[in-house]
C-alpha cells in the first residue's frame, strides 16, 4: 500500500495534468476520484463517491437556489434593465472625467445586488459599455478592466451563489455569509471607483470626459433615473431585503427573485415564448456546469481524506508551526493560486475540508476566513489562465483589443482585491459588523 | 489485524459524538491488537444520510447512528431509536441487556447485512423551544415546529401542530427568522450548543415526543465476522461500558445546560400532568398505528411493551425507589394481534 | 448514425428537463404564499422541490456535455496542432471520464437497485419515496456516459459538433 503522502502528491497530479490536458474539470475532479482510490489500492472505497453525490449534492436542499439564481440573471438581462440604467447614468456622468467607467462601476455595485452570478454583468456591460468607452478615447486596458472586473462583484455582493456554495460545506448560515460579504464586497466596488478617479485625473488620456451627443434636461434625466432604478430595488428589496429581515430563506428568496424578475420582463413587454424557453434551455446548461464541479469536487475530496490524504496534508499544515496569521496568508495564496487554474467551485471544494478545520482549531472567526476567502477568490475569475471574466470579455470585445491589452488591464484591480484583502485582515469587523447588528454576537 | 474505517452521522460540532469517540478509544484500547478502528468526523467521508448505505455495501466497516434516520428503510428502526412517550433511558437499558432487546436490533439491522451493537442511551430530550409558550395542547394547534421522526410528525399533526423536516444546522436561522414556530433537537447540553437560547424565550418541557433516545454503531456482518469470537466479545464489551457512561455523563451536561438555559433568561414551564395523559393517550393511538402498519415494527413494540408490562409489578412495588414510571401505554393485544400477521 | 442518436436523445431530454426549472420555483413560490399570507404552509413542498430539483439538474449532465458546457482549461492546448489537440482530448475522454462515469453509471444501478426492494422513503410523518430519484441518477449516469461516447466519436470522426435541433 502507497502512503497517504504519496496519494495527495498522486492525486493532485493527476488533477493538474487533466486541466492541462484541456478536459472538463468536472471529469477531472471525478476521473481522478476514481484513479486514486484504485492506485491507494481500495478500489473498495468508490463507493463514496455514489454516497457523496446522492447526499452532499442532490439531496442538498441550500443548492436548489443556485439554479433559481442563474434563471434569475437570464430573466433580468432579458428585460433590458441593465442598459436602460446604464444609459441614464453614463448620460449623467458624461462630462466628469472618467464619467464612463464610473458608470459601470456603479451600475456593476447595483447589478451585483441583484443578481448572483458574474456572466450576466459582463456579458450586458461589455455589449453596452466596450464600444461607446472606446470610441470615446479610453485606453483598452483600462476599459476591459473596469468591465471585467465590475462584473465578478455579482458573486461577492449578496446574494451569490458562490455563498450559497459556500454556506452549504462549512457550518455557516447562508444568512450570515450574505451579512459578512455585504460590507466588503460594496466597499471593494467603491475601491474601483477610487481608482477609475484616480487614474482619470493622473492621466487624462486613458479616461477623458466626454461631450454625449443627445441634449436632455438636468430634471429629465433625473426623473429617467429614477424610473429606471425602481425594478432593480424592488429586486435587492424582495431578495436582500426579505432575506435579511429573516422573512424568507435563500431558497424562497431565489425562488421569489427569479419571479419578480420574469414579472419585471413581462412588464416591460419584452415577453417572448422563444426567449423564456431560450431561458430555461440555457440555465438548465449553467446550472449543471456548476453542479456538476461539484459532483466531481465532492467525489475527489471524499476518497482524497479516505485514503489518508486529506490528514497528511492537514499534518503538513500544522507541522509548519507558522503564527496563525502567517498560517491564513499562506492559504490564501494557496487560494489565489488555485484561482489561476480552477474554477472557484473547485476551489472550496478542495479547499474547504482542508483549511476549515485548522482555522476553527486556532480560534479563528470562520466567517471572518470564509469571507476573506470569498474576496480573494474575486481574482480567480481575472487571472489567467483560467478566468471566467478574460474569457467572457475576450468573446466579446473586438478584435481591435487585443487579449494582452485585457490581461493587463484587469492586473491593478487584482492589486486593489489583494489591498480590499488586507483592510478585511487588519479590521475583522467590516465582516463581522452587520451580521452581528442583525443576528447578534456569535 | 483487521483495519476499519468508521465514520458518523455527528458532525464535530454537536457534542454527540464524544458518545462515538468514546466508543472507539475503549474498543482501540480493549480490542486494538486485532482490529484497529479508523474514526472520521461526521460529513467527511460521506453525508449523514448515507452512513446507512456505506456501511450496508461494505464501502466502510462501521458507522454511528440513530436508528431513527433509516425508519424510511424500515419503520421498525424508529422504536429502535426513540419512543414518543414509552420508555425512558433505563428502560431502553433494561430492555436492550436483559428482555431480549440486542437480539432484535442484530434481527433488524440483519436485514441489511449488519450487526448492531447500542452503546450510547440520552435521557428525556429537551422538549420545544419557542418564542410564544406552550403550556399544552391547544399552545400546538397550527404551530410549525421542527421535529424528526415518523411517530412523532403523526403525533404533533394529531395535536394540531405541523411538522416541518429540517436539517440540525438549519434550525438556528428559521428560529430566528420565524421560518418556523419552534423546534426540538436534542438534550439541553446538545440544544445549548447549538445557541437555542439566543433565539427562543420559551422552553417548554418534558419532551413528551421523545421519552429517550439509542445511539450506536452499525458492523457491516462480513467485517464483523471476520473478527475472532474474542475480539467481537471486546467490542460488546466496549459497547456496554460506553452506554453505562453515556448515560451519567449526558444527564450530567444536561443539568449543567439546564442552569445555562436559566441564566440566559429563557422561561422553562413543564406541562402538567393532565396535559402529559391526554398526550400519552393520542401517542398510544399514533404508536398502534404504526406498528400494525408494519408487521416488523409491531414486533418490535411488542417486544417493548412485554418488557413494560414484565417489569411493571416489581418496578411499582419498588415505588417510590424504582426507576421511573410503567407508562399506561398502547394497547398491547391490539399490537399483538398485528404482529401476528 | 450512433452519434445523431445519442445526440438526439439527450437534446429531447435536456430540452424537457430543463422545464423543470419552473416547476420547482412555482411551488416554493406556492409555499411561500400559503405559509405568509394563508398561514397554511404546504405539507410535501419542502421535500417534493428539493427532489425536483435534484432530478433536474443531474439529469441534464449529458445534455450539458452535449452541447460543450462543462469548463474547462483550453488555453494550453490551444497551442497545439489540430490534430495533436483531437488526440489529447481523446486521451481525456479515456484517462478521466469513462473510469468517472463507469463508475458513476455501475455504482448507481446498484445503489437504486437497494433502494427499490427496500422500497425507501423519507422519514418524516410525510413519506415520499426516495428511489425515483436514486433511479434518475443512474439513468442520468447512462445519458452521460452515452453522450461521452459520442464525444469522443465526433473527435475521432473529425465530425464538428452540429446542433441538429438548434
Ligand atoms: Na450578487
Ligand atoms: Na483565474
Amino acid at each position: 500500500m502507497i502512503s497517504p503522502e504519496l496519494i495527495a502528491i498522486v492525486m493532485f497530479g493527476l488533477l493538474v495534468i487533466g486541466l492541462f490536458m484541456g478536459h472538463p474539470l468536472a471529469f477531472v475532479l471525478g476521473g481522478t476520484a476514481v484513479l486514486g482510490a484504485v492506485i491507494a489500492g481500495k478500489p473498495m472505497v468508490l463507493g463514496i463517491i455514489i454516497n457523496r453525490i446522492f447526499g452532499d449534492v442532490l439531496d442538498n436542499f441550500t443548492l436548489i437556489a443556485i439554479p433559481l439564481f442563474v434563471l434569475m440573471a437570464r430573466f433580468l438581462s432579458d428585460s433590458g434593465v441593465t442598459d436602460k440604467m446604464f444609459e441614464s447614468l453614463r448620460l449623467l456622468l458624461a462630462q466628469v472625467r472618467g464619467g464612463l467607467a464610473l458608470a459601470v462601476v456603479f451600475i456593476s455595485i447595483l447589478l451585483a445586488a441583484t443578481t448572483g452570478i458574474i456572466g450576466a454583468s459582463i456579458t450586458v456591460m461589455g455589449v453596452m459599455a466596450l464600444r461607446p468607452m472606446l470610441q470615446y478615447g479610453y485606453s483598452p486596458s483600462l476599459t476591459a478592466g473596469v468591465i471585467a472586473s465590475s462584473g465578478c462583484l455579482g458573486i461577492l455582493i449578496p446574494p451569490s451563489i458562490m455563498l450559497i456554495l459556500m454556506s452549504s460545506y462549512s457550518p455557516l448560515s447562508v444568512g450570515e455569509l450574505f451579512a459578512g460579504a455585504m460590507v466588503p464586497g460594496v466597499l471593494l466596488g467603491l475601491l474601483y471607483a477610487g481608482w477609475v478617479t484616480i487614474v482619470a485625473i493622473v492621466r487624462p488620456d486613458m479616461a477623458p470626459a466626454v461631450q454625449p451627443d443627445e441634449k436632455i434636461s438636468r430634471g429629465a434625466l433625473w426623473r429617467m433615473l429614477a424610473v429606471e432604478a425602481v425594478p432593480p430595488l424592488v429586486l435587492i428589496i424582495g431578495i436582500l431585503g426579505t432575506m435579511l429581515a429573516g422573512v424568507a430563506t435563500a431558497t424562497e428568496a431565489s425562488a421569489i427573485g427569479a419571479a419578480l424578475a420574469l414579472v419585471i420582463v413581462i412588464m416591460r413587454r419584452k415577453f417572448e415564448w422563444k426567449t423564456f424557453y431560450g431561458a430555461l434551455l440555457e440555465t438548465g446548461r449553467t446550472s449543471a456546469m456548476i453542479l456538476f464541479i461539484v459532483v466531481g469536487a465532492t467525489a475527489f475530496t471524499g476518497v482524497f481524506n479516505i485514503t489518508g490524504g486529506l490528514r497528511a496534508v492537514q499534518d503538513v499544515m500544522r507541522g509548519l508551526d507558522m503564527a496563525p496569521w502567517m498560517l491564513i496568508a499562506v492559504m490564501m495564496f494557496i487560494v489565489f493560486i488555485l484561482g489561476a487554474f480552477l474554477d472557484w467551485t473547485g476551489i472550496v471544494l478542495l479547499s474547504f475540508p482542508i483549511f476549515l478545520p485548522i482555522v476553527q482549531e486556532m480560534g479563528i472567526s470562520l466567517l471572518w476566513f470564509v469571507v476573506l476567502m470569498a474576496i480573494v477568490l474575486q481574482t480567480s475569475f481575472l487571472t489567467p489562465p483560467f478566468g471566467y471574466a478574460l474569457f467572457y470579455l475576450r468573446a466579446i470585445a473586438p478584435s481591435s483589443v487585443k487579449t494582452s491589452e485585457i490581461i493587463a488591464g484587469v492586473m491593478p484591480f487584482i492589486g486593489l482585491i489583494i489591498a480590499m484583502c488586507l483592510l478585511v485582515a487588519f479590521f475583522p469587523s467590516l465582516v463581522t459588523w452587520l451580521p452581528e447588528n442583525l443576528y447578534g454576537p456569535k | 489485524q483487521q483495519s476499519w474505517t468508521m465514520t458518523s452521522t455527528w458532525p464535530s460540532s454537536l457534542e454527540l459524538i464524544e458518545m462515538d469517540k468514546h466508543f472507539v478509544d475503549l474498543a482501540n484500547k480493549l480490542a486494538g491488537d486485532e482490529v484497529k478502528i479508523d474514526f472520521y468526523e461526521g460529513g467527511s467521508l460521506v453525508p449523514a444520510g448515507e452512513v446507512f448505505g456505506a456501511v450496508e455495501s461494505g464501502t466502510i466497516q462501521a458507522g454511528a447512528d440513530w436508528p431513527g434516520y433509516w425508519a424510511g428503510r424500515d419503520p421498525a428502526f424508529s422504536p429502535l431509536a426513540t419512543h414518543a412517550s414509552l420508555f425512558n433511558a433505563v428502560d431502553y437499558v433494561n430492555w436492550i441487556q436483559q428482555w431480549g432487546g440486542a437480539d432484535i436490533y442484530n434481527e433488524v439491522y440483519g436485514r441489511f447485512g449488519m450487526v448492531y451493537l447500542p452503546y450510547t442511551v440520552t435521557n428525556n430530550e429537551s422538549g420545544f423551544r419557542t418564542n410564544a409558550p406552550i403550556r399544552n395542547t391547544a399552545d400546538l394547534k397550527g404551530k410549525r415546529l421542527r421535529l424528526s421522526g415518523l411517530e412523532q410528525g403523526q403525533l404533533l399533526e394529531r395535536l394540531g401542530g405541523n411538522q416541518v423536516s429540517m436539517a440540525g444546522g438549519e434550525i438556528y436561522q428559521s428560529l430566528e427568522r420565524g421560518v418556523i414556530d419552534g423546534a426540538e433537537f436534542s438534550t439541553p447540553n446538545v440544544d445549548y450548543s447549538g445557541g437555542f437560547h439566543q433565539v427562543t424565550k420559551y422552553w417548554s418541557t418534558p419532551g413528551w415526543h421523545q421519552s429517550s433516545s439509542v445511539f450506536g454503531v452499525m458492523i457491516n456482518k462480513a467485517a464483523w465476522d471476520a473478527l475472532s469470537p474474542g475480539a467481537q466479545e471486546k467490542l460488546k464489551i466496549a459497547a456496554d461500558a460506553t452506554m453505562l457512561w453515556s448515560l451519567a455523563f449526558t444527564e450530567k451536561r444536561a443539568t449543567e445546560a439546564y442552569g445555562k438555559f436559566q441564566e440566559a433568561g429563557v422561561e422553562i414551564t413543564r406541562m402538567d400532568d393532565e396535559t402529559l395523559a391526554e398526550i400519552q393517550t393520542i401517542a398510544n393511538s399514533v404508536i398502534e398505528d404504526a406498528a400494525c402498519a408494519s408487521p416488523t415494527s409491531a414486533k418490535v413494540y411488542l417486544s417493548q411493551l412485554e418488557y413494560l408490562n414484565d417489569y411493571k409489578s416489581w418496578r411499582d412495588a419498588s415505588a417510590p425507589f424504582n426507576l421511573g414510571r410503567t407508562p399506561n401505554g398502547p394497547d398491547i393485544e391490539k399490537i399483538r394481534a398485528c404482529a401476528g400477521q | 448514425m450512433l452519434i445523431r442518436l445519442i445526440d438526439g436523445i439527450n437534446e429531447i431530454v435536456g430540452r424537457i428537463v430543463s422545464l423543470v426549472a419552473i416547476i420547482f420555483a412555482a411551488m416554493i413560490i406556492y409555499d411561500v404564499v400559503m405559509r405568509y399570507v394563508f398561514n397554511a404552509p404546504t405539507r410535501w413542498a419542502f421535500d417534493v422541490t428539493r427532489q425536483l430539483y435534484g432530478f433536474y439538474f443531474i439529469m441534464l449532465g449529458g445534455y450539458a456535455l452535449r452541447h460543450q458546457s462543462h469548463v474547462r482549461v483550453d488555453l494550453l492546448i490551444e497551442h497545439l496542432s489540430a490534430g495533436a489537440r483531437r488526440w489529447v482530448e481523446i486521451a481525456g475522454y479515456f484517462i478521466f471520464f469513462f473510469p468517472f462515469t463507469w463508475v458513476f453509471l455501475t455504482r448507481s444501478i446498484e445503489f437504486a437497485q437497494r433502494s427499490w426492494n427496500q422500497g425507501e422513503t423519507t422519514y418524516g410523518s410525510v413519506q415520499l419515496p426516495v428511489y425515483p430519484l436514486k433511479i434518475a441518477m443512474a439513468v442520468a449516469a447512462g445519458l452521460l456516459f452515452i453522450q461521452g461516447i459520442s464525444e469522443v466519436l465526433k473527435l475521432v470522426l473529425h465530425k464538428e459538433a452540429k446542433n441538429d435541433f438548434a
